[in-house]
């Protein structure tokens, strides 16, 4: 329970950090102060939405029957309003192309690495393929994990 | 005019059900926008997350997941609750075959 609440503090520490950072780059935008209670509320109404966030995505997830969050959920979620919406829309979109770029370089270096270690020795072959099956469909699911971050 | 979404009187009683004052009559055009917009909502809702079950057809699941969007279903307060608090007992029979089944297992088992 003491763990458990130290964690949060934790979290809630890192979330005030950002929102604090963000804050004053928006309030250097606009040439206004904004006061550190402020920035304190918004903090913590930062953390009790993304409570909020991750109890709609797993209902989201569940109800397309998926056990991992994708954007598809997350732009369910952004639903409610046409602008934000449209921004994530168009956020994605950039990330599955970004990804894309990624996933092709990776190919490639996958693709060179195989062709050294096959000139090399063939004492690597049974490393290789442990490290081909890691590499591939694993990339996919932590690229699927950065969208959502 | 607009179009009446639902009859006058029964959103009168309704409404007067659920508000523990007076309530004029003068209300009614207002609900009735109101109450325009929410089935205009509710129904792009109820399709988007048929769409995001990758189905044609809207089902109870959905349906469940818009009242637990909007609130109404909560992890204390399941959707059955819901149905016991303010659904008449013809329709609760129709939601919840558990309580008037007697013994009977429903849906029935396949042999």
């Amino acid at each position: 329970m003491d763990e458990k609440e130290a964690y949060t503090q934790r979290l809630k520490a890192a979330v005030h950090y950002t929102v604090s950072k963000l804050c004053q780059s928006t309030a250097a935008d606009c040439e206004k102060e904004m006061s550190r209670q402020a920035m304190a509320a918004i903090a913590e109404t930062t953390f009790r939405q993304c409570e909020i966030f991750a109890k709609d995505l797993e209902a989201f997830a569940r109800h397309a029957r998926r056990h991992t969050i994708t954007v598809d959920d997350v732009k369910l979620l952004a639903r409610k309003s046409t602008a934000l919406s449209s921004h994530i829309q168009q956020k994605s979109e950039e990330m599955a192309i970004n990804n894309q770029e990624l996933r092709e370089k990776r190919k490639k270096n996958a693709a060179k690495r195989k062709s050294k270690e096959m000139e090399g020795n063939e004492e690597g072959e049974t490393d290789q393929i442990h490290l081909n099956t890691n590499s591939l469909p694993g990339t996919a699911s932590v690229d699927n994990c950065t969208d959502i971050t | 005019v607009s179009t009446r979404v639902l009859p006058k009187s029964y959103v009168m009683s309704v409404f007067k059900h659920f508000a523990k004052t007076k309530v004029s009559s003068d209300v009614y055009p207002v609900i009735n926008d109101i109450l325009q917009r929410y089935f205009d909502r509710l129904a792009e809702d109820l399709e988007a997350y048929s769409a995001h079950a990758k189905r044609k057809t809207i089902e109870v699941e959905d349906v469940e997941l818009l009242m637990r969007r909007q609130g109404f279903v909560t992890d204390s307060t399941p959707v059955t609750v819901l149905i016991e608090k303010f659904l008449p007992l013809e329709y609760r029979k129709l939601l919840i075959p558990v309580a008037t089944s007697g013994n009977n297992v429903v849906p029935h088992q396949r042999r």
